[in-house]
């Protein structure tokens, strides 16, 4: 926890006011009663109005105060609370961008989104409420005890009792509440996932005629809920009714036990003290219920912050050590060995390979085969238990990452498109290319023409995930950024899946002419996108079976020939 | 950056508004006999908040009267006897007003929740089995969740407002202020002055509160889109050394959203204070005015006692009237969803018996004519003919519309021209349920719904036994995967089941289709994410699949393409070519370019 506190460090000046205004604003809402007894035994009793009017006036400068301490303690708690939000959200997001992929692949994205976002605005807004409560409450509280005491600690002594009952009932119903909120968003996650499930597969829903089926069952999900939602409710609406009751009747106690003091003459009060405990019992009672919800919401913050420290407590395991050098394009893997978790089956296992600088290679083999270990293993994004991997002859781990990624170009297989436009897309590779230059890897792309026809041209607007374009319009817009960074070697994982054969042999052929002369690794599972290459490895269940020309490896190699009759149908030509 | 908006703001005439009002409200007919039960509810509520604070004074006015009596070492009298009676009265009224609110937030959470919000989530989810395909296509999913969900949740709150805000607030606040005038005019005419004026400031702070709030959640999305993609495009990000960049970009929409955020809370943490101001001024006026009457002897001090406690309880009514209007805007807009919503124009069920035994399977595309928007015509004019048992490959490069035939032949969308006749007789004039039910289908994206692999298989045929079920999964070559799931056949699998692989998931959807057995087949076969052995099962199951019925299959593998007895090229969603693979080759036209590339190593 001290780690997600440490962001409210910077703000202690701001917090010691704004608490000093806070208690500040609640005192003066307590001296009304007093002034209000006051006005009764000196001014009203004695007859002298003078009284009266100077207590209305001290009302009148207690209250002007009081909302002049609020303000100003709210205005700081605000600036706190957003600030210590930002500060808190940046501190996960920077941790996040730091990671490596072993410490990435922990959690699974969704979860740190919902970490990096959601969680920490539930901290924030418990924070947000918590602290207008905090200080004001417990101030309250204290202020009206010390007050009703020195009137009649008998009549005091009630409000010590009245006002924990309330905090007890508001717990009690919190703890009522609480899982049944938390299983309320399951109902909803529930419905939704039937419902999402259901317009996915509308058609084969009413391929089958199944619509009835689908509707009853989410039909009943919604009653579900509802009977969920009406649990909740009621507990949570149940706190008012309750607590006022209990409220009611402490004053009626005040009420009673004051007339038989004063009949036996035990107590001092006067008419108007009784008037003000009345009021005490009802301003404080009022500030708690009005708390409770932050006082519930307790539980689900720490659960939030909980959530928040899984995140930054993972290691962060990538350092950026090793030095900087240009690299000619040369890679040799030397007995390579790798598995995702260390007790589990290797992904990868003695791999030995050689590519030359300026050579066109691709690496084919089914899923499964270990293809996408080896890409995670060239840019550095995992480490080899055994073996290693030769850049120009120098040890991979002796270069720093970002060195060797400045030097691979890549497209990896989950197409990456960025909120902004087709240009800073583009320009990802390479920030300060010219307009020229991104029409020339968009042209090699071929995309320049899709680009041309749109109104804004270069600065088209792209919706998150690149969801305004089509599968293949994303790849290409991906094979543009890495076309358009400089770069010794060249790497594309399953980069032309989504692309029509037609598109692809022209891209293929731009590629080759317009790369010539750099490292080109083309990672792939279609066996006409590696037919040309200079050398086809083919890997299957983690071990490289063979390497060779096209023509050599479906004469010689089973698997390669395995792979190619399935895609060409039986077919040989 | 451009901004997204999550709502975009209704603009309204009043009397849109109040159409819409009368919508809602007309909505809950089917409760009005609950919300009349309400209603007297309220008035029993209202009773006890007029009586107890008059009653409250009477305690107070004897208390007075017995300390200044034994200060002014008056006549004493029998304080506690005095006061016990009213007393328990008082308790009497504050019990019967938390029972009764009690009895009243229960009566409406039940019937709004059962019988309104229910009922009208459970009528979006009845609509949805008449919309067209093509609504469902235009509409993103998540729109029509939180229509489901958030917008008639918002619905439902505003029929508890319209009951608090119409009879309960209202009617206690004309009680209320009657009451206080009887009790004493002046002082009554004080708090009915002040009154108003913090109405009208709190409503003023909460829309000030709410702009900014929207404004910060706005921010909020721009910030969940920059964590968002990054963290999806995490291995592009590192690849790229882009970690700054997004650092960068995060950053600026975080400053905004601290911003927005700091303004919002100020504005909100100003509304108590201000409403607890007004409430001190009230508090003192009344003080300065009771007192000055008190001492000229002209009212007691009870009633002074009484006005104080009413003004408390006219405050809180009128907060939530101020919080409810506040609300409104919400509530209309999330109204104006939902009924748009139920409102959609609905898929025409069409007429015509069907006897799908009859059916010999043959398909005619008769000068058929379609687009998916009118400006853009797709389909001008396609004509073949598919005699039972043929196969019919549709070929084209990514994203051309190879779906588009699916759509049509299955009634997902209508052609605008032209008549597509199964066995002679139009489809227009089957019955569109029955007409789906000659085909059988395997589309690419598999979609499995979360219960037993069995349950899964049989979705077309419910009825189906253990052993045709079985029988099925033998032919589609899955029987063997299926009996190593833990539970075999009764294992529960869902989409986001990750115990199967994508090709296997295929072959449970081919095994669906052999076990509803129709004579006409729609295939889509896989590309890719398959491996090489499930592969090939998957080409063995629907060879056998495919055997003895006319099919339409989006081809990729060569074999089916050129073995089709028809093969249709699309190309940006329109047909332009057609013939067998011999005829197509000798054209040199598209078709050929597109083999060439594919098969032809020479390029």
């Amino acid at each position: 926890m001290k780690r997600i506190f440490s962001h409210l460090k910077p703000f202690w000046p701001q917090i010691l006011v704004s608490s000093i205004l806070m208690a500040v604003a609640s005192l003066g809402q307590l001296l009304l009663p007093t002034l209000m007894s006051q006005v009764v035994d000196d001014g009203i009793y004695q007859k002298d109005f003078s009284i009266i009017v100077r207590c209305c006036v001290l009302m009148l400068v207690i209250s002007l105060v009081s909302m002049g301490a609020s303000a100003g303690g709210g205005k700081l708690s605000s600036l706190t609370v957003s600030g210590f939000t930002a500060s808190l959200r940046s501190g996960v997001f920077h941790k996040v961008m730091g990671m490596g992929h072993p410490s990435f692949g922990q959690l699974d994205t969704g979860a740190l989104v919902t970490r990096s976002t959601q969680d920490v605005e539930t901290v924030s807004w418990a924070a947000s409420t918590l602290s207008s409560s905090i200080i004001s409450i417990p101030a309250m509280f204290l202020g009206g005890v010390i007050l009703s005491f020195q009137v009649d600690p008998a009549l005091a002594s009630i409000i010590l009792c009245a006002v924990p009952l309330v905090f007890i009932i508001v717990i009690l119903i919190g703890r009522k509440v609480f899982p049944l909120w938390e299983q309320s968003d399951a109902y909803i996650d529930r419905q939704n996932e039937l419902m999402r499930q259901r317009l996915r597969g509308i058609r084969v829903i009413r391929a089958f005629r199944r619509e009835p089926v689908e509707h009853e069952k989410i039909a009943d999900a919604t009653h579900v809920m509802a009977d969920n939602i009406i649990r909740s409710n009621v507990a949570m609406q149940s706190l008012n009714p309750v607590a006022s009751f209990f409220l009611n009747s402490a004053a009626l106690i005040i009420l009673y036990l004051s007339a038989v003091r004063m009949q036996s003459g035990v107590s001092a009060a006067t008419g108007g003290d009784v008037l003000a405990l009345v009021q005490y019992i009802t301003f404080i009672t009022t500030g708690v219920l009005t708390a409770s919800f932050a006082i519930v919401m307790i539980p689900h913050t720490i659960v939030a912050c909980r959530r928040i420290l899984q995140v930054l407590d993972l290691p962060d395991d990538e350092a950026e050590q090793g030095d900087q050098t240009q690299l000619k394009g040369n890679i040799c893997l030397r007995d390579l060995t790798f598995s995702f978790e260390a007790d589990s089956e290797p992904a990868v296992r003695g791999i030995t390979m050689d590519i030359q600088a300026g050579q066109r290679v691709a690496i084919i083999g089914s899923t499964g085969s270990g293809k996408s270990a080896l890409v995670h293993l060239l840019l550095g994004f995992q480490q080899a238990q055994k073996g290693q991997i030769l850049f120009d002859g120098r040890d991979s781990r002796e270069l720093a990452a970002s060195c060797i990624r400045r030097q691979i170009s890549c497209v990896l297989q989950k197409t990456a498109i960025y909120t902004g436009t087709i240009r800073e897309n583009v320009a990802m590779g390479k920030p300060d290319a010219t307009e020229e230059e991104i029409w020339r890897a968009l042209d090699i792309a071929q995309l320049r023409h899709y680009v041309e026809k749109l109104p804004q041209g270069l600065d088209h607007q792209l919706e998150l995930a690149g969801s305004n374009l089509s599968g293949g319009q994303r790849q290409r817009l991906a094979i543009a950024r890495a076309v358009v960074k400089d770069a010794p070697i060249y790497l594309f994982d399953d980069s032309f899946s989504a692309l029509d054969f037609l598109t692809e042999s022209r891209l293929r052929a731009r590629l080759r002419e317009e790369l010539r002369n750099r490292t080109q690794i083309v990672v792939t599972q279609r066996v006409t996108t590696a037919l040309n290459s200079d050398c086809i490895f083919v890997m299957d269940q983690g071990r490289l079976v063979d390497w060779g020309k096209h023509d050599q490896l479906l004469s010689r190699c089973q698997v390669y020939r395995e792979i190619y009759l399935s895609q060409t149908g039986g077919e040989e030509q | 950056m451009r901004r997204r908006t999550l709502h975009p703001e209704v603009k309204m005439t009043t009397r849109e508004k109040l159409s819409i009002y009368a919508k809602l409200i007309l909505e809950a007919r089917p409760i009005w006999k609950w919300l009349a039960l309400s209603c007297l509810l309220c008035l029993i509520i209202i009773a006890c908040a007029v009586v107890s604070p008059q009653l409250m004074g009477e305690v107070t006015n004897t208390i007075y009267d017995y300390w200044s009596a034994s200060v002014s070492g008056g006549e004493a009298f029998p304080l506690v006897q005095a006061i016990v009676p009213t007393l328990l009265l008082l308790f009497l009224s504050y019990a019967v007003s938390s029972v009764v609110r009690w009895l009243n937030m229960y009566l409406m959470n039940n019937v709004v929740s059962h019988h309104y919000t229910c009922a009208i989530r459970i009528r979006m989810s009845d609509k949805i089995r008449r919309l067209p395909v093509k609504f469902v296509d235009g509409t993103p999913v998540g729109q029509i969740l939180e229509n489901m969900t958030g917008d008639v949740s918002a619905m439902g709150n505003s029929i508890h407002q319209i009951v608090e805000i119409l009879v309960q607030g209202v009617l206690q606040l004309i009680f209320i202020a009657a009451a206080m005038l009887l009790e004493d005019w002046r002082l009554g005419l004080i708090v009915l002055a002040t009154a108003p004026l913090s109405f009208l400031l709190s409503v003023k702070i909460s829309g000030a509160s709410g702009k900014y709030h929207r404004a910060s959640l706005q921010e909020s999305a721009e910030i969940y889109s920059v964590v968002e993609e990054s963290y999806t495009n995490f291995a592009t990000t590192k690849a790229y050394n882009l970690e700054q960049a997004m650092e960068e970009k995060h950053s600026q929409a975080n400053q905004r959203q601290q911003a927005a955020q700091a303004k919002a809370n100020f504005v909100t943490s100003l509304v108590q204070p201000s409403v607890t101001l007004l409430g001190a001024l009230t508090y003192l006026t009344i003080n300065l005015v009771g007192g000055y009457l008190a001492v000229q002897g002209a009212v007691p001090i009870g009633v002074v006692v009484t006005i104080v406690l009413f003004a408390r309880q006219f405050s809180a009514p009128m907060e939530q009237i101020a919080n409810g209007l506040s609300q409104m805007q919400r509530v209309t807009a999330a109204s104006i969803r939902v009924f748009n919503f139920l409102d959609q124009p609905e898929e025409d069920p069409r007429n015509g018996e069907v006897d799908p035994r009859q059916i010999q399977g043959e398909v005619v595309f008769d000068h058929v004519a379609f687009s998916y928007n009118p400006d853009q015509p797709l389909i001008r004019d396609l004509n073949f003919v598919a005699h039972p048992g043929q196969t019919i490959a549709i070929v084209g490069p990514t994203g051309a519309g190879k779906t588009t035939i699916v759509n049509l032949l299955m009634g997902f969308y209508d052609i605008t021209a032209g008549d597509i006749l199964i066995d002679g007789r139009p489809i227009s004039q089957m019955s569109r349920d029955q007409a789906r039910e000659l085909f059988g289908m395997v589309l690419q994206e598999t979609w499995l719904f979360r219960g037993t692999v069995a349950e899964n298989i049989a979705y077309g045929r419910p009825d189906a036994t253990r052993e045709e079920i079985i029988q099925a999964c033998d032919d589609a070559y899955c029987d063997h995967f299926i009996r190593t799931l833990p539970q075999g056949y009764d294992t529960v699998i869902g989409d986001e089941t990750t115990t199967l692989s994508g090709g296997q998931k295929q072959l449970l959807t081919i095994a669906r289709a052999i076990l509803a057995d129709r004579r006409l087949l729609i295939l889509d076969e896989a590309t890719s994410n398959v491996d090489t052995r499930t592969e090939i099962l998957i080409q063995k199951a629907m060879d056998k699949l495919m055997r003895g019925r006319t099919c339409f299959v989006i081809a990729h593998r060569l074999s089916t393409i050129v073995n089709a007895d028809r093969i249709l090229v699309i190309r940006d969603g329109d047909i332009v070519e057609q013939g067998t693979h011999q005829q197509l080759l000798a054209k040199k036209g598209f078709y050929a370019q597109l083999y060439a590339s594919q098969y032809d190593q020479a390029i």
